[in-house]
């Protein structure tokens, strides 16, 4: 266990972050807010924190705490600017600013290396730090989902105007979207530079919005759970599957293809939908008996046997 | 002037590329994702073919052609037709294709992107030579004179069908209404089919022309065209062609502009900015129409 463990680290390392970057595409999309600017965030958080370790030698904790609010607050500055648009748009709008994160960091000259990126930034960052927040910002998002929490959201997700006529801030869950997928985003970004110790242009491209729209939605898009099964699948699939090999892209593809038709809540929900179905299966059938049968609950039983029982 | 020769031919490309995307999205409600994969295909496509046999430009303009209405048709068929009768709501499908795009454009790309090495990839095979003109010091190429030709009247004959023709007419209030369009008869699918096909054959004669033009494109030109051409289309009004033409010719103009007055790489975000500005300033384009939605 412990050598497997410790020859995939990287993987594992790419796991956790990969998790974290889904979930900064998912908290907004649970809220309905079709946004992917997580992906940006996850760039700025990138090079925010490479700057704070070579620049102010920071250590890991302080340097996840700042790349994330740094994040934040440009997610909230984007939020206040384009919450009202729906749809579409808002994923264009945000795919537009992930890319602007892009241009700017390739013509950010010393601050972001231009096209080569930064190199040797190292802090104290351990595997059980890495564990412990990913564990943390997992029981958070859980706490959203049970209970009242995830009643509002749902309903603002699914009927906007109905959330708000029952006095639920429409706006203001719109706002926290997009500032905890900045948060997130950030976060992740952060830890890959972090474990990686190298930041470069491919941490800010459109390749990444693929990567996170593919793992939610193969994973599931209304849970955390799909969030993880989605980044478990897609960062071990290329290693399990040698043959894959160059034809990833293609096969990648081809899977999200498949799951955008056939999938529409993830391998999660299938789960979910499976489950229910077991249990319905053994559930004692609910069926009119006849009246002589011993031990009928009332409630079971059809009025006109009820009748012909007295 | 020479700047002037420039934006006429990089706008008519956007045109010929950003028309079949905004026609698709304001009527039968498709933005596709793929548009830009089968942009870099159809160019792909002919590259292929010319290393089996010698075709002049004109036969491979037509292969393009068809080699984009058929994948876009393809899509249609296999992939959005799928999505929409499975989806639960018009704004779940709306999501659901956006991401099936997204992952239909990766097939096409990853093959040519394996295929070509990551290099990028020209005609120079057919022997075909683009000649030039001097005109009063101004440099024109026939290849560009063709590409602004067949982008403006792309858009003057779309503009008419959807004007003046009954047809027409009835792709409009797809746009409008597509339930209420189903009550007066109009057949959704048969306008989907020919719509996406049209949209596909542009894109895949604009791949060409660009290719043409640039000498060699890469695999994963198409990503960056696609934003831009959303950059297009929102700046003039989602489905009005007229506003789709001023969009066009408006950001190949800012490019060209920033291109000249600033060093650097900073031409890509001229798109991103425009998106930003008009969604903010003036959600629905400058010749857009406002939507009415009731609750």
């Amino acid at each position: 266990m412990s050598a497997f463990y410790a020859s995939n680290l990287v993987l594992v390392q790419a796991t956790l972050v990969a998790i974290l970057l889904a979930l900064s595409i998912q908290v907004p999309l649970r809220l309905g807010v079709f946004s992917l600017a997580g992906v940006g965030s996850y760039g700025i958080g990138a090079y925010v924190s490479a700057n704070l370790v070579l620049r102010e030698e920071m250590g890991a904790v302080p340097t996840m705490l700042v790349s994330g609010l740094v994040a934040a607050a440009v997610g909230l500055v984007l939020g206040v600017v384009i919450y009202r648009l729906a749809g579409l748009y808002l994923a264009m709008a945000t795919i537009a600013f992930d890319l602007t994160v892009g241009v700017v960091a390739l013509n950010g000259g010393e601050w972001t290396g231009g096209p080569v990126g930064l190199f040797g930034v190292f802090a104290d960052l351990t595997m059980g730090l890495l564990f412990g927040t990913v564990v943390l910002v997992l029981v958070l998002v859980h706490l959203t989902e049970v209970g009242r929490l995830a009643r509002r959201i749902t309903t603002v997700r699914e009927d906007p105007e109905l959330a708000a006529s029952m006095g639920v801030n429409v706006r203001a869950y719109r706002l926290t979207a997009f500032v905890v997928s900045g948060f997130l985003g950030g976060l992740a970004g952060c830890l890959n530079t972090l474990t990686r110790s190298a930041v470069g242009l491919q941490d800010v491209s459109f390749h990444l919005v693929v990567v996170a729209l593919t793992t939610i939605i193969v994973g599931g898009a209304l849970s955390w759970r799909g969030a993880v099964i989605g980044a478990v699948l897609f960062t071990w699939l290329p290693s399990v599957l040698e043959v894959v090999g160059e034809w990833q892209e293609f096969v990648y593809g081809l899977i999200v293809v498949l799951a955008a038709i056939f999938l529409p809540t993830g391998l999660y929900g299938l789960w979910c939908s499976a489950r229910r179905r077991v249990v319905e299966r053994f559930r004692p059938p609910v069926r009119p008996r006849r009246p002589d049968e011993p031990d009928v609950p009332a409630a079971t039983v059809a009025p006109e046997h009820e009748v012909a029982a007295r | 002037m020479q700047e002037l020769v420039a934006i006429a031919s990089l706008g008519s490309v956007y045109l010929l590329f950003a028309l079949g995307l905004s026609t698709a999205w304001g009527t039968i409600g498709i933005l596709n994702f793929a548009h830009g994969a089968i942009f870099v295909s159809a160019a792909y496509g002919c590259y292929e073919l010319l290393e089996v046999r010698q075709l002049p430009v004109l036969v491979l303009a037509v292969v393009a052609v068809l080699i984009g209405a058929a994948m876009s048709l393809l899509m249609q068929v296999l992939v959005f037709d799928q999505v929409r009768r499975r989806a639960s709501s018009e704004r779940a499908a709306e999501t659901r294709i956006l991401i099936g795009g997204i992952g239909v454009a990766m097939l096409p790309i990853a093959l040519a992107s394996h295929q070509t090495k990551n290099l990028a990839f020209g005609l120079s095979a057919s022997g075909f030579e683009a000649s030039v003109w001097t005109i009063g010091g101004v440099r024109v190429s026939s290849v560009q004179v063709a590409t602004v030709v067949c982008a403006v009247g792309a858009a003057a004959a779309l503009a008419w069908y959807l004007r003046r023709t009954r047809a027409g007419l009835a792709l409009r209030s797809l746009g409008v209404d597509d339930q209420v369009a189903a009550l007066m008869g109009i057949d959704r699918r048969r306008y989907a089919w020919a719509t996406m096909a049209v949209a596909g054959g542009l894109a895949g004669l604009a791949g060409v022309l660009l290719t043409l033009n640039l000498g060699a494109i890469s695999a994963e030109s198409g990503d960056a065209l696609l934003i831009k051409a959303f950059a297009c289309v929102v700046l003039g009004g989602v489905g009005s062609t007229l506003g789709v033409v001023v969009g066009c010719f408006t950001l190949a103009a800012s490019e060209v502009w920033v291109l000249t007055q600033t060093s650097g790489m900073w031409v890509e975000a001229v798109s991103f900015g425009i998106i930003f500005a008009v969604l903010l300033l003036r959600p629905q384009g400058i010749f857009g129409r406002q939507e009415v939605r009731r609750v």
